[in-house]
């Protein structure tokens, strides 16, 4: 059983196509990583798994279960920490546990969870005077009452300085060892990489790629980047880059030109730059990051 | 089924909420005022004057400033009491936990109803404790229930505004909805009824009596004339009481004197629990298709 699957999932606001027959499936006890610039469908696929929303077309299960048919169900077994969401001004974060807690008749110790997502100290403060950061806290603890089978974080970085955002890359590995399937969503890749088994990207509401880690790195092939600072920038020498070998891209800025470029053909980049006429004063080289991949799945180039 | 987990949860939010004890205190003052001033009179004479009146006078004359006041107050506690939850984005909260949109509703009304208790029950209290020392012969029985009809308005009120917030998006559509409803309940409904049944050139009788069932199906003018009932001495009286002054002798003739079942106290409680479902059930269906 999937612990997450979409069908063909299409979502339309008049003549807005925000998701376009998303097919998406997360298995249990994996953490997934669902990557995608801001604006690329995140947050309404997130919504039509909370049943927050009605798919135009498709259907959403979670645990095995019809999202919109048994919603309170599917709420039960799972923890959110929804994007764009608020506290309750005038309740103490105790408070809003002991609300979590009674509602998933629940028997954790609130303190225990405040503890471990490190918001204990304001534990009798009203939310209202919490910080963004101390609010996500809070709202994680929420988010793991009830030992939740999957856990559903949108943005969960949002507003947590390193410490907290490590300390939520530890949580969500902590769950994933207790059984827990993680599904989160990010637009910054460096949080998704350190901690997903397998990753999804969104872009303009479709899903263009899903893979591990590693085989999107493979997928991303020898393919390196390399930038040369020339004294000057001679005619045709861009054109004379791009005719090497190997070389998929060709930018000059100022006096530097970057080459992206498999990483054999890089001698042979230096060369042709020399041929043109110019002087190498300096270069540079770069390995094929996911970042690069990320940038040209979401910017349309993959 | 987890509506009691947001009521309470609903209540200890609205509860801390410093509007409300400004309420309460509006309450204590408009219901306490009036004894306190005759208290104040009669301490100056010395001794009691006359002890002829009662605390049905204190009834009869304060239930115009509560059929006022009450639905205000409750529209004021209850016209956000989901559509501030959607726009601050508590809701995700609410909804990401197992609580379905009924449970929602349902717990809303509950706690909402329970934060307009408050206030209510305080000024009453208050009021109760300025009349024991005045010659104002206490009638318990009659303020008590006269104090659960109020609650009963105000949980209807609370119902209207609920439903408001359930069906619109934004506070400020709910809030007009339900103001304008109050509006017409207050405001327009008699000069409304009188001009259609004006222009349906009825019989005499027929058209006292149509007048006469459009004034109960006014919830606020359901609580007076129900309010009237405790203090009058019979029903019948109560309904007649609820047209103007010079209107009442002719009303009396027209009416006849065993009282119609649709005027009853029974179903006026029933228009006044329609008022409340209608609403609630209505701003349900569409919250729960609702995109949040």
């Amino acid at each position: 059983m999937a612990a997450i699957e979409l069908n063909g999932v299409t979502k339309r606001y008049g003549d807005v196509v925000a998701l376009r027959d998303v097919d998406l499936t997360v298995q249990e006890g994996e953490i997934y990583g669902f990557l995608g610039p801001n604006g690329a469908g995140k947050s309404t696929t997130i919504n039509a798994i909370l049943d927050f929303i009605d798919p135009t077309s498709g259907t959403v299960e979670v645990l095995g279960k019809d999202v919109s048919a048994e919603n309170v169900e599917v709420r039960h077994r799972i923890g959110v920490l929804p994007e764009g969401f608020s506290v309750y001004d005038r309740l103490t974060g105790r408070k809003h546990l002991e609300f979590a807690i009674e509602s998933k008749n629940a028997d954790d110790d609130p303190e225990t969870l405040m503890e471990r997502t490190g918001i204990l100290d304001a534990a009798d403060r009203k939310a209202g005077g919490y910080s963004k950061g101390m609010a996500q806290r809070l709202v994680l603890a929420l988010a793991l009452v009830g030992d939740p089978d999957l856990l559903l974080l949108d943005e969960p970085s949002t507003g947590l300085d390193p410490n907290g955002a490590r300390r939520m890359r530890e949580i969500v590995r902590e769950e994933r060892d207790r059984g827990t399937t993680v599904f989160f969503s990010s637009h910054i890749l460096g949080q998704v990489e350190a901690v997903c088994d397998r990753v999804g990207i969104l872009r303009d509401g479709e899903l263009v790629a899903e893979d591990s880690i590693e085989g999107l790195r493979e997928a991303a092939g020898s393919d390196g980047r390399l930038s040369v600072t020339v004294d000057r920038v001679p005619d045709g020498v861009a054109e004379a880059v791009s005719a090497v070998d190997g070389v998929s891209d060709v930018s000059v800025r100022d006096h530097t030109l970057t080459v992206k470029c498999d990483d054999d053909a890089k001698t042979a980049v230096i060369d042709a730059v020399e041929g043109a006429g110019a002087t190498v004063e300096d270069f540079d080289t770069e390995d094929a990051s996911l970042e690069d991949l990320f940038v040209s799945y979401t910017e349309g180039r993959a | 089924m987890s509506w009691d987990v947001v009521a309470r949860k609903d209540f200890a939010d609205a509860v801390r909420s410093r509007g409300l004890w400004a309420l309460s205190a509006l309450f204590v003052i408009v219901f306490a005022l009036p004894p306190l001033l005759l208290f104040y009179l009669e301490l100056g004479q010395g001794r009691p004057a006359q002890t002829e009146g009662s605390t049905d006078v204190f009834i009869f004359f304060i239930k115009e400033a509560s059929a006022l006041l009450v639905p205000v107050i409750a529209i004021v506690v209850a016209y956000a009491a989901i559509t501030h939850e959607r726009e601050s984005g508590t809701m995700k909260i609410l909804l990401s936990l197992p609580h379905s949109r009924r449970d929602v509703v349902t717990g809303k009304v509950l706690g909402r109803s329970a934060v307009l208790a408050v206030p209510i029950a305080v000024g009453f209290v208050f009021a109760l404790l300025v009349m024991l020392p005045t010659s104002l012969a206490l009638n318990l029985a009659n303020l008590v229930l006269f104090a659960l009809l109020t609650m009963f308005l105000g949980v209807v009120f609370v119902g209207i505004a609920v439903g408001f917030s359930a069906a619109f998006s934004t506070s400020r559509r709910a809030m007009i909805g339900s103001l304008g409803l109050f509006m017409l309940f207050s405001f327009l409904w008699n000069y409304a009824v009188n001009t259609v049944v004006g222009e349906l050139d009825l019989g005499a009788a027929a058209a006292v009596r149509t007048r006469l069932l459009f004034k109960l199906l006014n919830p606020t003018q359901a609580y007076k004339t129900l309010v009237d009932t405790l203090v009058l001495d019979t029903t019948r009286e109560a309904r007649v009481t609820m047209f103007s002054l010079f209107q009442q002798q002719q009303v009396d003739q027209q009416l006849p004197s065993t009282l119609p079942v649709q005027f009853s106290d029974p179903l006026v409680v029933g228009y006044m629990l329609l008022w409340f479902a209608v609403p609630v059930g209505l701003g349900y269906l569409a919250f729960r298709d609702a995109e949040l």
